[in-house]
C-alpha cells in the first residue's frame, strides 16, 4: 500500500539524515541527546506497566518489601494460576468479551449504514440531518445520562446487558459517522454508477463495493469502539448492579473495597495485567489507525 | 445466570435490530410522500432509510433524553416517586452552594477550576515536549511514538490505574521510593525535590483555604486589593494613551459586573428587594437613555438592553418565587412595576427620537423617582428593610463562629468590614482615572500613584494580617477540631522547608491528590502530544530555514515560528483539555480515598457518585445541565476569543 511505500521511504531518508547527521560531531552529540531524552520519556510512560508485570509475579512477602525491586526473584505463575481458577475472574472475562462483541457488531453495522448514506446517497434534507449529527459532537454525555437511566430503568432494563449494548445499535457515535463519511466520500463515484446501471440496490452497493473498499477506515473505528467499550467502567458501574453480571473493568475496581491485610496486590496486579492485554495487543498491532483516526477526528476512543 | 442474560440480551438485540429495519424503512416511506418525481422518491427512500438508525436513535437516545433532562431539572423528582415541579430550587441549591449537594457541587467546580489552572497547562507543555522530543526524523521515532502514545489507551481503564494507586502509596510507593533513591544519589536532586514538596504543600493549602471562603481569610482584602494595584501599577507605567484609558475602563467594568453578581446571587435570590427599587433602577436607565439620546446611539442601546434583561431576569426569579402564580400578590407588586419599566424602555426604542418623546419620557422618570421615594419616605423605612439592603449592599459575609463575630465587631463595625467598598473604591478611582485622561495628567497622576500605594499596603498589610491570623487558628484548629483547619494546613506547610523525612502523601492528604491526579493526566497526554505533533510536521521548513539565514537562535525560532503556527493545535487541546478537567470520572474513582474524595471529585464524578446512589434524579439533571452549559460556553468562548491568538493557516 501507498502509506508503506512512503514509510520505508521516510526510514531510508531518516537513516541516510542520521549518517549524514553523525559525520559532525556537534550532530553527534544532539542526536545522543535525543536519543538519551527518548530513552528517558520511554522509561517515564512504561514503568507503571513493567512495574504491574513484575508484582504480579511476586509472592506475598516480596510485595510487602520495598517496591523499588522492580522484579521477582522467581517469577510466580501461580498468581496466575489461582486466578484463572477463580469463577468470578473468567465470567467477568467472558462477560467483557461478550459485551464487546455484540457492541461491535451492533455498533459498526449501522454507523456504516449511516455513513454510506451521508457519503454515497444523494438525497433532499442528507445536508441538514449530518449538520445536526456533528452538532451533536458538542453535546456532553452527561446531558442525557440521567434520563436515559430512568427510562432503562422504566423498560426494566436495569440488571440486564441491553442498556450497555443496544444503544450503539442506532449508529451511537457522531465522530465514528463522521470518520467513516470520510474515507467513503473519497471512493470514486464510478463504482456505484456502475453498479446500479447493472440494476443493484443501494443495499447491494454498500455490502459488496462501499463495505470492502473501506476496510482500513472499518478497522479504525472497530479498534477506537473495541479499546472504549473494554476499558468502559462508568456505564457497567450504573447499569450492572449483580456480580453475575460485572465485566472486567468492574471486577478490577471491585478490587478497591479488599479488606485483607496485608492487601494481595500481587493478585490484583495479575489481574490487571490480564485486563491490559488485549487493549494492548490491540494497540500495538492497530496503532496505525489509531493514529490516523486521532488526527482526522481529534478525539479519543 | 450470566448466560441467561447474555441469553435475554440477545434475544433483545435481535427485537432491536427487528425495530431498528422497520422504522428505519418506515422513515423512508414517510419521506417520500413529500417528494413527487419517481426518481426524487427513491433516492429520499434510500436515504432516509440508511440514515434510518441514527435518526431514530437521536430521538430516543439524545433529543428525548435532553429535554427530559431538562424537565426533571425543574422538579424534585426521585426514582419511584411522584414528580412536582419546583421551579429553579435545584439551580439555586446548586449555584449557591445550599445544602450538601450544592456544597460538593461548588467544591468540585473549584476542584476543576484548579485543574484547568495548573493541570492543563501543565499537560500541554508535557505533550508540547513530547511532540517536539517526536518531531526528530531518527531511526525508530515511530516505536518511540507508540510507546509515549500508549498510557493513552492504559489510563482509559482501571487497571493501570490501580497500579498507580499502589505505586504512588506514600511509605514505600514506587515514586516516593524511587525519588528519595534519586535524592540520596544527587544531594542536588534531593534539594530541588524538597523545594517542589515545599511548594506544592504551600500552595495546595493556600488554594483549598482560599476556595472554602472563609470570611476572615486574606483573600477577602488581598484580591479586591491586588486586582486594583495591579491594573493602577499598569496604568501608571509609561505615557498615557488611549489604550490606557480604554484598560481603565474595562477594569472598571469587570469588576463592576463582578460586584453586581455577587450582589445578585447573594442578595437577590436570599431576599426579595422591595419593588420600589425597580422604580429607581428604571427611572435612572430612562434618565441616561434621555441624556445621552442625542450623542452616543451606542451607549443608549447598550443601556437599553442592560435594563431590559435585568426587568426580565427579576421578572423570572419572582415568578420562580411565586411558584408562577401570575396572579398572587407578590407577583403583581413586581409585575407591574416590571411592566411600566419595560414599556416606557419599549417608548424610548422605537421610532426616531423627537422633542416630544424627550418630554413624556422625563414625566415618566418623574412618576418613577416619586414613587421610588414614597415607597422609602422616612416613616416607612423598617428596620427589616434597612438590613435588606445592608445586606445587599455588603457581600452579606457568613460570619460562623461566636468567637471570630466578637474579634470583628470589636474592630470594625460590620459593613464596614465587607470587602465590597474595596471593590468600589476600585471601581471609582478606574473609572476617576479614566474620565481625567489626557485633561488633567497630574490630577491623574497624583490619584494614580496615590491609590496605588493605598491598595498595595492593604494588599501586603491584609495578607500579612491573614498570616497573623493563621497563627491564632492553629490553635483554635486544635481546640475545636475543624475551624479552618485548611489555613492550618497552609500555615504548617509554610512553617518549614520539608526535611529528608518528609514525603508526597499523594492519596493520604488533599494537599497531594490533586497533584497525583495532574501527575496522570501528564503520564496520558498522548492526545494532546499526536494533535500537536501533526501540526508539527506541518510548519513548512522553509520558515526555519529562512529564519536561520536570518541568524534567530533556537528560542526565537521557537517562540516566533512554532509557537504561532501550531496555535490551532494548542487552541483545541486547552478546551479539550479544560473540558476533560470536568468530565474526568475514571481515575478519581479508582484514586479517591474517603479522606480525598471531595478535594478530587470532578463535575462528572459527583453527578455519578450522588445520583445513581441516590437516584435523585431532578437534582441529578440539574446538574447535568450546568454542567452541560459551562461546557458549551467554554468551547464557545475558547472559540470566540482564540481569534486575537490563534493564528489559522490560509
Amino acid at each position: 500500500m501507498a502509506t508503506q511505500t512512503q514509510t520505508q521511504d521516510i526510514n531510508r531518508a531518516a537513516r541516510l539524515d542520521l549518517a549524514r547527521l553523525t559525520r559532525h560531531g556537534g550532530q553527534r552529540l544532539r542526536v545522543l541527546l535525543l536519543y538519551a531524552l527518548l530513552l528517558a520519556g520511554a522509561a517515564f510512560f512504561l514503568f507503571p506497566l513493567v512495574w504491574m508485570v513484575g508484582t504480579s509475579l511476586k509472592t506475598i512477602e516480596e510485595v510487602g518489601r520495598s517496591q523499588l525491586h522492580l522484579l521477582p526473584a522467581e517469577p510466580q505463575w501461580r498468581n496466575y494460576d489461582k486466578l484463572l481458577n477463580e469463577e468470578a475472574f473468567y465470567r467477568a472475562y467472558a462477560n467483557s468479551i461478550f459485551i464487546v462483541t455484540i457492541v461491535l457488531l451492533g455498533t459498526v453495522t449501522s454507523v456504516s449504514l449511516v455513513a454510506f448514506s451521508f457519503s454515497r446517497l444523494e438525497w433532499r434534507g442528507r445536508n441538514v440531518v449530518f449538520a445536526l449529527m456533528m452538532s451533536t459532537l458538542m453535546l456532553p454525555y452527561q446531558a442525557t445520562l440521567v434520563p436515559q437511566y430512568v427510562m432503562f430503568h422504566e423498560l426494566n432494563w436495569l440488571r440486564t446487558f441491553n442498556p450497555i449494548t443496544l444503544p450503539g445499535f442506532f449508529a451511537g457515535g457522531a465522530a465514528l459517522i463522521f470518520l467513516l463519511r470520510q474515507f467513503m466520500l473519497g471512493i470514486p463515484r464510478e463504482l456505484d454508477e456502475a453498479a446500479m446501471i447493472d440494476g443493484a440496490n443501494p443495499l447491494q452497493i454498500w455490502w459488496h463495493i462501499i463495505m470492502p473498499l473501506s476496510r482500513p477506515a472499518v478497522a479504525t473505528i472497530s479498534v477506537f469502539l473495541f479499546v472504549g467499550q473494554w476499558n468502559n467502567l462508568m456505564m457497567p458501574l450504573i447499569y450492572l448492579q449483580k456480580p453475575a453480571l460485572y465485566t472486567m473493568p468492574i471486577y478490577v475496581a471491585q478490587k478497591l473495597n479488599l479488606q485483607e491485610s496485608p492487601l494481595p496486590w500481587q493478585d490484583m496486579m495479575a489481574a490487571s495485567v490480564l485486563f491490559v492485554i488485549p487493549v494492548l495487543v490491540v494497540f500495538l498491532f492497530t496503532q496505525r489507525y489509531f493514529i490516523e483516526g486521532i488526527t482526522t477526528t481529534g478525539t479519543k476512543g | 445466570m450470566a448466560s441467561e442474560a447474555r441469553f435475554h440480551n440477545l434475544e433483545w438485540a435481535l427485537y432491536t435490530v427487528i425495530f431498528i429495519v422497520i422504522s428505519s424503512v418506515l422513515l423512508g416511506a414517510l419521506a417520500r410522500l413529500f417528494r413527487l418525481s419517481g426518481a426524487e422518491q427513491r433516492k429520499i427512500f434510500w436515504g432516509f432509510t440508511f440514515a434510518g438508525p441514527w435518526i431514530i436513535g437521536f430521538f430516543i437516545f439524545v433529543l428525548g433524553p435532553a429535554l427530559a433532562s431538562l424537565y426533571y431539572s425543574f422538579t424534585d423528582y426521585q426514582l419511584g416517586q411522584s414528580i412536582e415541579w419546583i421551579g429553579l430550587d435545584n439551580y439555586r441549591a446548586l449555584l449557591l452552594g445550599e445544602g450538601r449537594q450544592g456544597r460538593m457541587f461548588n467544591t468540585s467546580m473549584l476542584n476543576s477550576f484548579y485543574y484547568a489552572l495548573l493541570g492543563v497547562p501543565l499537560q500541554i507543555t508535557a505533550a508540547l515536549a513530547m511532540a517536539m522530543l517526536l518531531n526528530n526524523e531518527l531511526p525508530g521515532i515511530r516505536a518511540f511514538r507508540t510507546i509515549f502514545y500508549m498510557p493513552v489507551i492504559l489510563a482509559g481503564g482501571p487497571a493501570i490505574l490501580l497500579a498507580w494507586r499502589y505505586m504512588l502509596a506514600s511509605n514505600g510507593g514506587f515514586v516516593n521510593e524511587a525519588m528519595r533513591k534519586l535524592g540520596d544519589l544527587f544531594f542536588v536532586f534531593d534539594y530541588l525535590y524538597r523545594l517542589f514538596i515545599y511548594g506544592t504543600e504551600a500552595f495546595n493549602g493556600f488554594y483549598i483555604g482560599i476556595m472554602r471562603g472563609d470570611p476572615l481569610g486574606p483573600w477577602k482584602y488581598t484580591l479586591p486589593a491586588l486586582l486594583a494595584g495591579l491594573l493602577l501599577f499598569a496604568l501608571i507605567r509609561g505615557e498615557w494613551s488611549e489604550g490606557k484609558r480604554v484598560l481603565a475602563w474595562r477594569g472598571a467594568t469587570i469588576i463592576g459586573i463582578a460586584v453586581a453578581f455577587r450582589l445578585m446571587s447573594k442578595g437577590l435570590m436570599a431576599q426579595p428587594i422591595d419593588p420600589a427599587w425597580i422604580y429607581a433602577g428604571g427611572a435612572a436607565a430612562l434618565a441616561g437613555i434621555i441624556l445621552l439620546a442625542h450623542e452616543r446611539r451606542g451607549l443608549v442601546r447598550l443601556i437599553q438592553v442592560v435594563t431590559a434583561l435585568a426587568a426580565l431576569a427579576i421578572g423570572a426569579l419572582v415568578l420562580d418565587r411565586a411558584g408562577f402564580d401570575v396572579a398572587s400578590r407578590e407577583s403583581v407588586r413586581y409585575l407591574v412595576p416590571l411592566g411600566l419599566v419595560a414599556a416606557a424602555l419599549g417608548f424610548s426604542a422605537v421610532g426616531p427620537w423627537t422633542r416630544r418623546k424627550s418630554a413624556v419620557l422625563w414625566a415618566v422618570v418623574g412618576a418613577f423617582g416619586l414613587i421610588a421615594l414614597a415607597r422609602h419616605a422616612p416613616g416607612e423605612m423598617g428596620g427589616d428593610r434597612l438590613e435588606v439592603v445592608a445586606r445587599y449592599l455588603t457581600f452579606g459575609s457568613t460570619i460562623e463562629t461566636k468567637t471570630d463575630l466578637d474579634y470583628l465587631q470589636t474592630a470594625f463595625p460590620e459593613w464596614l468590614m465587607s470587602a465590597t467598598w474595596f471593590y468600589g473604591l476600585a471601581v471609582a478611582v478606574l473609572a476617576g482615572i479614566a474620565l481625567l485622561g489626557d485633561r488633567w495628567p497630574r490630577a491623574r497622576r497624583a490619584l494614580s500613584i496615590g491609590a496605588a500605594a493605598f491598595f498595595g499596603l492593604i494588599a501586603a498589610g491584609s495578607f500579612l494580617d491573614g498570616r497573623a491570623y493563621f497563627g491564632a487558628f492553629v490553635d483554635l484548629a486544635e481546640a475545636t477540631g475543624k475551624t479552618n483547619y485548611h489555613f492550618a494546613m497552609f500555615h504548617q506547610a509554610l512553617s518549614q522547608f520539608p526535611d529528608r523525612t518528609r514525603v508526597p502523601l499523594w492519596m493520604n492528604s488533599e494537599l497531594w491528590s490533586k497533584p497525583a491526579l495532574i501527575l496522570i493526566t501528564m503520564w496520558s497526554s498522548g492526545t494532546g502530544m499526536l494533535i500537536f505533533l501533526a501540526a508539527l510536521k506541518s510548519v513548512p521548513r522553509a520558515l526555519y530555514e529562512a529564519a536561520e539565514v536570518d541568524g534567530a537562535n533556537t528560542l526565537q525560532r521557537f517562540f516566533k515560528i512554532t509557537l504561532p503556527m501550531i496555535s490551532p493545535a494548542m487552541f483545541y487541546n486547552i478546551v479539550i483539555g479544560v473540558i476533560a478537567a470536568l468530565q474526568t470520572f475514571e481515575i478519581i474513582y479508582m484514586l479517591q480515598t474517603p479522606l480525598t474524595r471531595d478535594s478530587l471529585s470532578s463535575a462528572a464524578f459527583l453527578l455519578y457518585a450522588r445520583t445513581f446512589s441516590e437516584l435523585r434524579i431532578g437534582e441529578g439533571a440539574a446538574m447535568s445541565w450546568i454542567l452541560v452549559v459551562i461546557i458549551l460556553t467554554l468551547t464557545a468562548l475558547q472559540f470566540r476569543y482564540s481569534r486575537s491568538w490563534v493564528h489559522y493557516e490560509a
